[in-house]
C-alpha cells in the first residue's frame, strides 16, 4: 500500500472540489483531488451559473477557467411562458445585477470541470482520475483510502473535504447524513444546431406540464432542461427519449413555437432524468477532520438554478478558514456553518416559491401563476425572490422571506 | 483532463528569449511558422507527413506564444526581432538554407525572412498573407476586414475589454475557428494575452509594417501563395498582387471550404500542397552585383 501526505485531500472533482483544489493549491497548500471519474464527462449537472456565482468565481480565481472550458455570457431572459404572448414576454437584462460579474454563463459542466482541474494541477494539486472506492476515516487525523488500477493508497490529510455531490459518499461515511424530499422531476440534454436562437437569450417559462429552460452556451449550443410533475418520471427513458424530449420544446410559448429549438436542436451529450431533491443535513456539515462543501453539504431545488454558485462560495468560505485559522478543529469553521445555514434558509424557502410557481401543473397552476404575474407586472416588489438566482442570497431583501409575503403572493384574489 | 497540447522537443536561448520548438525528421529542412493567437501545435497535422516524406521538419512556438518567452514591452516584438528569432534558432539547429513555410503572422515573418537572406531560403510557401509591399494603403475592404487589428493596438484597454465577461468580446472575434478553445485557454495564462497582442502593438499588422520601406528586395526563391475563400479577416488581393514581388517561380493556390485557419481547416490538402511544392523548382538567379567604381 502507498502512503502519501498532503495539507487537503479532497474527494469528488465536480465544481467544489477542483474550484478548491485550484485555490488551495494556489495559495500554498498542498492538495489531492480525488475523482471517481476516468474522465470528466457530461453527468447532466447544472450548466447556468448566476452571476453572484460568477462573482464567487472571480475571487477564487477560477472565472478565466471556467471561460476556457466553454463559459459563455449569457445577457437577456425573456420570459416567455403560457400566461403571455410570446410577443408581449418582458426581457429582462441580466448583465447589471452584480457589478463586475456580467450576465450569467452557460457552462458545459464537464469542460469546466476539466479546465479548472488543470488549473489547479498546474498550480500543484495532484489529481487523481479514475479513483475507486474512497472511504474516509474521521479524526483529528484523517485518512482516505482509495484503490486506483490495482492499488490500494492511502492519503494522511490535515483536512478531508468531502465533495461528492448528491452522492454524500463521504457524509455518509463520516455520520453526517442528510434528510432528503422530492418535489418534481427533471431531464437535461446538451445540444448544438441552434443557429436561429439568439445567444445571448435565456428561456426559462412554463406551459402545460413542463417547465423549460433554454441556456446557450455560445455558437449554437445550449443545455436544455424540461422539469414536470413526479407523476411523469421516466417519461425520457428507453428508446427515442431524446426526440421525444426535443420534441417537448414545441411550444406556443416561445416564438414561432420553439421551432428553433425542437427542429434545429442536435444532441451531443447524454439525456438524463432525475429528481429534483431537496438535501438537507440531519446533524451538521463539519466533523473532526471533515467538512463537507458544495450539494455534498446540502442543497436546495434544482429549478433555482444556484447550486454551482453555493459549490463556489462554500469553496471560498471554508478556504478562508484554512488559509487564516492554525488550527482546523470543527470550531475554527463555525463561520461556515452558520453562514451555510443563513444561506440555506433563504435558498430553500425561495426554491420552494419558486417551485410551486414553476414546477406545478394543471389549471390551477396556471391560474396561480397568471395572477402572480399580474400582481408582479403591478408591484414589481413581488419579484423580491427572483432576485435570488441574480445577487447572493443576503442581498435579498428580507421581506421577501415571510410567510406573510407568500401568502399575499399566492392568495387567490388579487 | 485534456492531454498536454505539445509537441515540442526542445528549447533553445537565442536573441535575448527562449524558444521552444519542435525538430523532427532527417533531410531538407522545413521550418513552419505560426502565426497569431497560435503556437507550434497549428502544424500538428503537417509534422509527421513531411517527416515521412523525407524532411527534417523545426517548428518553433514564437516568441509571445505557447511555451516560449513573453516579453511584455512592445519595443520586444519589432519585426526585425522576431525574424532574427528563426535567424538565431535556425543558426543554432545548424541549418543553412531551409523551405519557409508561415501562417498569418508567420507568413509575415517568412517573407520577410525571404527578401532580407535570400541565401538562407530554398522554398517559400506562404499562407493567408501576403507580401507586405502589396497595399500601399489598405483598401476601405480590407481595412473592415481586420477592425480587431485596431482594437488589439491599446494598452490595456483591450486586454480588460477581451477579458471582460468570460472572455465574451474575445469568443465573438475569434468564434469557432481556427482552434478556439485552445487559444482561449493558452491567452488565459500569466502575460499571455498581452504577449500575443504586442505583435500587433509592435507592428499594426502583418503587411503594415514594411509599407515605409517601398524598395523590397525581390523573393528569388520558389514561391507559393495560398489563400482561403472563408477567410473573414483577410482579403485576396493580399496574395494575388503579391506576384509582382516575387522573381522566382511563383504559384498561386485558391483554397475552398476553409475558414483562415487553412492548416486546420484543410490538414490534407495543406500538407498535400506542401509535399508538392517544396523542393520542387530552383530560386531565380541571384541580380549580380556589379561593383560600382
Ligand atoms: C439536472 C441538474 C440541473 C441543475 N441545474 C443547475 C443550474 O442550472 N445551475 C446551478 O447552479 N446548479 C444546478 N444544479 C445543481 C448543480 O449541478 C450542483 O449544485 C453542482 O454540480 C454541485 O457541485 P458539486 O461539486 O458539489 O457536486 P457534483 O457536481 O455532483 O460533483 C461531484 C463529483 O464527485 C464525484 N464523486 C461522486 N462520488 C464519488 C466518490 N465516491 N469518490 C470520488 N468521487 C466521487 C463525481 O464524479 C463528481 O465529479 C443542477 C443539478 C442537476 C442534477
Amino acid at each position: 500500500m502507498t502512503v502519501r501526505t498532503c495539507d487537503v485531500a479532497i474527494v469528488g472533482g465536480g465544481i467544489a472540489g477542483t474550484a478548491a483544489a485550484a485555490y488551495l493549491t494556489a495559495n500554498g497548500l498542498s492538495v489531492v483531488l480525488l475523482e471517481r471519474q476516468e474522465v470528466f464527462s457530461d453527468l447532466v449537472r447544472g450548466e447556468w451559473l448566476a452571476p453572484w456565482g460568477v462573482a464567487e468565481a472571480q475571487r477564487l480565481g477560477v472565472d478565466d477557467a471556467i471561460a476556457v472550458g466553454g463559459g459563455w455570457e449569457i445577457r437577456e431572459w425573456t420570459q416567455w411562458d403560457e400566461v403571455v404572448a410570446p410577443g408581449d414576454a418582458v426581457t429582462v437584462d441580466m448583465t447589471s445585477f452584480v457589478p463586475g460579474a456580467g450576465g450569467p454563463r452557460g457552462i458545459p459542466h464537464h469542460l469546466v470541470c476539466d479546465a479548472i482541474a488543470e488549473q489547479a494541477e498546474e498550480s500543484g494539486a495532484e489529481i487523481v482520475m479514475g479513483a475507486r472506492d474512497c472511504e474516509v476515516d474521521a479524526g483529528e487525523e484523517p485518512i482516505v483510502r482509495y484503490r486506483k488500477d490495482d492499488e490500494a493508497v492511502e492519503v494522511r490529510a490535515r483536512i478531508v473535504l468531502g465533495a461528492t455531490g448528491t452522492n454524500c459518499r463521504v457524509g455518509r461515511q463520516v455520520g453526517l447524513p442528510m434528510n432528503t424530499s422530492v418535489d418534481h422531476w427533471g431531464a437535461g440534454l446538451r445540444v448544438e444546431g441552434l443557429t436561429d436562437w439568439p445567444m445571448d437569450v435565456q428561456a426559462m417559462g412554463t406551459e402545460g406540464e413542463r417547465n423549460f429552460m433554454v441556456f446557450p452556451q455560445g455558437d449554437g449550443m445550449a443545455r436544455l432542461y424540461l422539469n414536470y410533475p413526479t407523476s411523469h418520471r421516466h417519461q425520457y427513458r428507453g428508446d427515442g427519449a431524446a426526440e421525444r424530449f426535443l420534441a417537448d420544446f414545441e411550444l406556443e410559448a416561445l416564438p414561432g413555437h420553439g421551432r428553433s429549438v425542437y427542429a434545429a436542436a442536435r444532441p451531443i451529450g447524454p439525456l438524463k432524468e432525475w429528481p429534483a431533491i431537496t438535501y438537507r443535513p440531519q446533524h451538521g456539515i463539519v466533523t473532526d477532520g471533515v467538512v463537507l462543501i458544495g450539494d455534498e453539504a446540502g442543497t436546495s431545488d434544482t429549478v433555482l438554478g444556484v447550486g454551482l454558485s453555493c459549490a463556489l462560495r462554500d469553496v471560498r468560505i471554508v478556504s478562508d478558514v484554512l488559509l487564516s485559522e492554525r488550527e482546523w478543529t470543527p470550531e475554527a469553521f463555525l463561520p461556515y456553518r452558520e453562514e451555510r445555514a443563513f444561506r440555506m434558509e433563504r435558498l430553500v424557502f425561495g426554491a420552494s416559491v419558486i417551485a410551486k410557481l414553476q414546477c406545478e401543473f394543471g389549471p390551477e397552476a396556471t391560474a396561480r401563476r397568471r395572477r402572480v404575474r399580474a400582481l408582479m407586472d403591478e408591484n414589481p416588489a413581488a419579484q423580491v425572490l427572483g432576485l435570488l438566482n441574480m445577487v447572493p442570497p443576503e442581498e435579498v431583501p428580507e421581506f421577501g422571506f415571510s410567510e406573510f409575503f407568500v401568502e399575499r403572493l399566492f392568495r387567490e384574489t388579487v | 483532463m485534456t492531454t498536454t497540447q505539445s509537441l515540442l522537443t526542445d528549447s533553445v536561448h537565442v536573441n535575448g528569449v527562449d524558444i521552444a520548438y519542435v525538430d523532427k525528421g532527417e533531410g531538407d529542412p522545413v521550418v513552419l511558422l505560426h502565426g497569431f493567437p497560435d503556437s507550434h501545435y497549428l502544424w500538428r497535422n503537417q509534422i509527421d507527413p513531411l517527416v515521412e516524406a523525407g524532411y527534417r521538419v523545426v517548428v518553433p512556438d514564437q516568441r509571445g506564444f505557447g511555451e516560449s518567452s513573453k516579453p511584455q514591452d512592445i519595443e520586444a516584438y519589432d519585426m526585425r526581432t522576431l525574424v532574427n528569432d528563426i535567424v538565431g534558432l535556425t543558426q543554432q539547429l545548424g541549418i543553412g538554407r531551409a523551405h519557409l513555410v508561415g501562417h498569418d503572422w508567420g507568413a509575415a515573418i517568412a517573407w520577410m525572412y525571404a527578401f532580407l537572406m535570400p541565401r538562407r531560403v530554398d522554398h517559400l510557401a506562404v499562407f493567408s498573407v501576403g507580401h507586405p509591399g502589396v497595399f500601399a494603403t489598405p483598401s476601405i475592404e480590407q481595412r473592415k476586414a481586420s477592425w480587431y487589428m485596431l482594437f488589439y493596438q491599446f494598452p490595456g484597454v483591450s486586454e480588460e475589454l477581451l477579458r471582460r465577461n468570460g472572455w465574451r468580446l474575445f469568443k465573438e472575434i475569434i468564434g469557432a475557428d481556427g482552434d478556439h478553445r485552445r487559444y482561449l485557454r493558452e491567452l488565459a495564462k500569466p502575460g499571455a494575452l498581452t504577449a500575443a497582442l504586442n505583435w500587433y502593438r509592435a507592428n499594426r499588422s502583418p503587411e503594415a509594417e514594411l509599407r515605409t520601406e517601398r524598395n523590397f528586395p525581390p523573393v528569388l526563391a520558389p514561391t507559393l501563395g495560398v489563400w482561403s475563400t472563408g477567410d473573414q479577416a483577410l482579403l485576396e488581393e493580399g496574395m494575388t498582387g503579391s506576384q509582382k514581388f516575387v522573381k522566382g517561380p511563383w504559384r498561386y493556390e485558391r483554397v475552398e471550404d476553409a475558414g483562415h485557419w487553412i492548416p486546420l481547416d484543410r490538414p490534407e490538402l495543406t500538407t498535400d500542397l506542401l509535399r508538392g511544392f517544396l523542393g520542387s523548382q530552383s530560386s531565380a538567379a541571384a541580380p549580380s552585383r556589379r561593383r560600382r567604381l
